[in-house]
């Protein structure tokens, strides 16, 4: 039951954020929703797997290039059209890669996750006629449930069914994820990362484990890529570039890598807070540098170890 | 005129080799991977510059100012002291995720400590690049600067290679690299080799970034974009060899010049994907430890 | 915004039952009392971080002097500066100020990539933007073509034009060209447009390489040796912040302009960096939209360098021009619509206003087309060190209006410089 308690409070505030917030506060709402996604699929792999990649910002790219190319190329607008495509693709991408990294642990993998991503943002830079370069492509508004919407100014758009529907993306993303990391598949993982000799001899194919950990975190950031397009109304290679990747770790662990709803919270305080900071500083960088660098050291389980120091 | 693609792949490669040498010296003897290679080159760089206008302030005599830039990109590596005692010590027990994080935070720290002391503006040593002349090779006009720079990378790397294998502390290094357990049980000190290794592999760093600044100019992002190149030539060389960063700065600084002159849409596409394949097929890379 | 509203309303449904209090929030009409806040968006970091500091001293300096003269309408102008960083980070900064700090105005805007992607959110937020440096093209097509609310920059490729009508008056007997410029949008479209003016005058010309190195690169010297190897008559260059400076010093390092002829279109951004030493004399250099020591200068201009350097101990760039018209244009437009009265006017009332204002800038006069495209006249020259400075200056100088180089509204570029009279 009070399991239950804190993620339902948190919805119910999320549900309400629009009526009673200022507009522009509800407009943060929606990358944060779009990086709970995509964190929810990283923290598979790095927090429950054991696996940290550095290379993450490839999947969403991937994610907010195919809406992009749908909706601005093909004209297909529909969104559930355009996650479908952006999950399978981001599957299909993650398989080979996923094939490849997943042979290696540690250091190694998070390189190997580094150099396929620098490989993404080099090609979507250098190939101009397909990808448009550092202009990137625009993502028209889509469709939401079949409903043409384009009558009603971006703003409401974004901050009425828009972000209804991310909530409802979020949710559903939420619950696979508990689904998943509850499940004996989950256990497996956990083994794996814990003991991956101990995993062995118990018969799980460790490899195999790890593919599917990488294949479903790869599809997680996918979809919130393609969620992070329409609020821009633009995709460009800076979404895929390393240090982008390096924020999406930055995220997990300041909301804490070891607990399920840690980066959620992580997504939430990391957008909020750069918006702040931003606005007050310009060496917003150096601030949040510090941050990271502290909460490295003293609270390496992030804001919900602190919170919830027990799990 | 082939001469000519090759030296500038040579010049480049020996900048890459000395902060690639800096990320080797430090992974195989601490394990970390150090993001903020590339900050240190890029804080050499703005040191030098600034060391630099001092001496020529001061009115020193235009042709010795490789001393003061040498010396200034030497003694900016302690803040290695300062960065391996006041952050990384506390992280040597986790998870190298720690640690990787922890540099990359280095990274984001740095970018703005250049932008609060030096400003936005690029810096450079204006024209001293050009006051030892240039020299004719076989039909290429080379500045002497380049071969200077060539030169002092590669009396570094025998210098390193003397430390590593001829003195008392490169054993230490060598044997710590090796088993830390076995070392600390043997009676060395790991602290205080910690922090001399992290302050040499810091020093290489930005020696290297102010050799380079008087053929260049100082600005805030050159770290950022010379990590992911130095990450490239220890991936190709091995991680944690010295071997490795001299053939894989070698192999992508020429590579990358060949494929500038002959087909330029692919320069850094080719080089990772090099990356790759030795990640895929010799994890090791070209001289790193079995173990790994 | 209060009908909009309604229509959010009708699309959600019975979810918003409870949502009238709201309504009353947005007011329709602006504060009309107190400071009048103009957003700032100002690049901070990276390679183009001392465009975005020129462009914002400009700011600051048309904001001094404006509000010591008594602001806008009896208003002082209080600025909101917010960072302009990749194009998703932006756009959000961009509805911070519209809909958080609630400023009359945002100006500003340089990279392409960026101002791309604001276009469409500022006629989303009906605010007047208008922008220092950056476009809505898409290549060199016009994403916008009539848009309510957006002011944008020149287009991207007239220096690029101006450097090509100029080659063939200050270099005779050039046969083959090769170009570098940065791997993005405003390198290949200045390479494209040269390419395609040049074709015009000098029909046999070839163009044997073409570079286009990643944006914050700092080594040219494989760059050099692959032009070396392609030994073209003239080098085609569209750098304009640090990497300007640096291929200059490598070029001068390997001798390069002592066997091609140079062109570079814009390096004029950082042409107190171009030291004699390593820059030769008999370049085509490109300043942009403003000449800090032009002969011509008007009292304005020279006041604005001579405190410039007395502030900052350097000469400024053209973005402090572009920055100081928008700024005063608005300003214009403001006391234009508000017709001698001290109301002040609804933001729509800016915009007509704003459409065809000349105002006087810092370069002279420049004014914004009926498609909201801004119109000025483009310096470029001839290197020379016959001056005072550590760095070169022109002589002669060439000034080509944007009338002569910009393609009309409308106009498809290729097709409009296929039809030019020579």
């Amino acid at each position: 039951m009070k399991r239950w308690l804190g993620p339902a409070l948190a919805l119910v505030a999320i549900l309400i954020v629009p009526l009673v917030a200022p507009p522009y506060q509800t407009l943060l709402m929606l990358p944060f929703m779009a990086y709970a996604v995509i964190l929810l699929g990283l923290n598979l792999l790095f927090g429950y797997t054991g696996l940290l990649s550095f290379g993450h910002a490839l999947f969403v790219g991937v994610g907010a290039y195919t809406g992009a190319f749908l909706t601005h190329r093909f004209g297909v607008r529909s969104l559930e059209a355009i996650l479908l495509a952006a999950a399978l693709l981001g599957a299909l991408v993650a398989a080979p890669v996923g094939a490849l990294c997943v042979r290696y642990v540690k250091i190694y993998f998070g390189m190997l996750t580094l150099a396929f991503g620098m490989v993404f943002y080099t090609f979507v830079l250098k190939f101009y006629a397909l990808t448009g370069g550092d202009e990137g492509i625009p993502f028209a508004r889509p469709l939401l449930l079949g409903r043409d919407l384009s009558a009603i100014p971006k703003t409401d758009y974004l901050n009425g069914p828009y972000y209804y529907y991310c909530v409802a993306v979020l949710v559903l993303a939420t619950a696979c994820m508990w689904r998943i990391v509850r499940s004996p598949f989950g256990l497996c993982l956990r083994t794996i990362r814990d003991n991956p000799l101990k995993a062995e001899a118990l018969g799980i194919s460790v490899p195999r484990y790890r593919w599917c950990a990488f294949v479903i975190s790869a599809v997680y950031a996918a979809l919130g890529g393609a969620l992070l397009g329409p609020p821009t109304g633009n995709v460009d290679p800076t979404l895929a570039y390393w240090t982008h990747s390096g924020n999406l770790v930055f995220m997990t662990l300041l909301g804490g890598f070891t607990h399920f709803y840690g980066p959620v919270l992580g997504a939430f305080v990391f957008i909020y807070l750069q918006d702040f900071v931003m606005s007050l500083v310009p060496y917003w960088r150096l601030i949040f540098g510090g941050l990271l660098a502290l909460i490295v050291i003293f609270a390496p389980t992030g804001l919900m170890g602190l919170i919830a120091p027990s799990r | 005129m082939i001469l000519n693609v090759l030296l500038g792949g040579v010049f480049h490669a020996s900048i890459l080799f000395l902060v690639a040498a800096g990320l080797q010296v430090v992974f195989g003897v601490q394990r970390i991977f150090n993001l903020a290679c590339g900050s240190f080159y890029a804080l050499g760089a703005y040191v030098g510059v600034s060391a630099v206008a001092a001496y020529t302030s001061v009115g020193g005599p235009p042709w010795l100012f490789i001393v003061p830039l040498a010396v200034a990109g030497l003694l900016v590596g302690v803040v290695g002291v300062v960065v391996e005692r006041g952050l990384l010590r506390f992280v040597y027990d986790r998870d190298e995720t720690f640690q990787l994080l922890l540099t990359f935070a280095l990274v984001l720290i740095l970018e703005d400590v250049i932008r609060l002391t030096w400003g936005a503006s690029p810096r450079s040593t204006s024209g001293l690049y050009l006051v030892y002349g240039q020299v004719r090779v076989l039909g290429a006009t080379v500045p002497v600067y380049n071969l200077i720079v060539v030169a002092a990378s590669l009396l570094i790397a025998v210098g390193l290679g003397w430390l590593l294998t001829r003195t008392a502390f490169g054993r230490i290094m060598r044997a710590a690299a090796d088993n830390r357990e076995m070392a600390a049980a043997l009676g060395v000190d790991l602290r205080w080799l910690y922090v001399r290794v992290f302050t040499l592999g810091t020093a290489l760093g930005t020696l290297g970034g102010a050799l380079v600044i008087p053929a260049t100019a100082a600005m805030s992002e050159m770290g950022i974009e010379l990590i992911v190149e130095a990450f490239a030539v220890v991936v190709i060389g091995g991680l944690g060899s010295m071997r490795g960063a001299f053939v894989g700065a070698l192999v992508v600084g020429i590579l990358r010049a060949v494929a500038i002159s002959v087909l330029p849409e692919i320069e850094m596409l080719l080089i990772y994907l090099i990356v790759i394949g030795v990640l895929v097929l010799r994890p090791r890379g070209l001289f790193g430890a079995v173990t790994a | 915004m209060t009908t909009t509203r309604r229509q959010f309303l009708t699309v959600m449904g019975g979810a918003a039952a409870t949502v009238g209090s709201r309504l009353g929030t947005a007011p329709a009409f602006a504060q009309t009392t107190g400071p009048v806040k103009i957003g700032i968006l100002a690049i901070r970091a990276g390679i183009a971080a001392p465009v975005g500091a020129a462009g914002l001293r400009g700011t600051e300096w048309w904001a001094e002097r404006t509000n010591k003269a008594g602001g806008i309408l009896g208003r002082q102008v209080q600025l909101v500066v917010e960072e302009e960083s990749n194009p998703k980070d932006t756009v959000e900064r961009y509805r911070k100020l519209v809909l958080q700090d609630k400023v009359e105005a945002v100006i500003g805007g340089i990279s392409t990539g960026v101002t791309l992607a604001l276009g469409p959110v500022a006629e989303d937020l009906a605010t007047p933007w208008l922008s220092w440096d950056g476009t809505t093209q898409k290549g060199v097509e016009e994403t916008m073509p009539n848009p309510k609310w957006a002011f944008k920059s020149v287009d991207n490729e007239v220096e690029a034009i101006v450097a090509g009508m100029l080659t063939p008056k200050y270099f005779k007997g050039i046969k083959t060209v090769a170009g570098i410029g940065n791997d993005y949008s405003y390198g290949h479209d200045c390479w494209e447009s040269y390419q395609a003016v040049l074709k015009r005058y000098l029909p046999d010309v070839r163009f044997v390489l073409e570079l286009f190195p990643k944006l914050g690169v700092t080594d040219f010297t494989s760059h050099i040796a692959a032009i070396q190897q392609a030994k073209p008559d003239l080098l085609m260059c569209s750098f304009w912040s640090g990497d300007a400076t640096i291929i200059m010093k490598q070029a001068a390092a390997v001798g390069l302009f002592k066997t091609m002829k140079g062109v570079f279109t814009t390096a004029g951004g950082v042409h107190d960096s171009l030291k004699k030493e390593f820059t030769p004399e008999g370049l085509l250099l490109g300043y942009n939209t403003m000449y800090f020591a032009d002969p011509k200068a008007s009292p304005l201009l020279k006041q604005f360098v001579a405190e410039y350097k007395a502030k900052y101990n350097e000469y400024p760039p053209y973005e402090c021009d572009h920055a100081y018209f928008n700024a005063e244009s608005y300003k214009q437009a403001v006391e234009k619509a508000a017709k001698g009265s001290k109301q002040w006017p609804g933001k729509a009332d800016v915009v007509k206003a704003l459409e065809g204002i000349e105002v006087e800038s810092l370069s002279g006069k420049r004014s914004w087309r009926a498609d909201h495209v801004q119109e000025c006249s483009f310096y470029q020259g001839m290197t020379t060190h016959k001056n005072s400075y550590d760095f070169v200056t022109i002589d002669p100088i060439e000034v080509v209006s944007t009338k002569q180089a910009m393609k009309p509204a409308g106009a498809k570029l290729f097709d409009w410089i296929k039809s030019w009279k020579i």
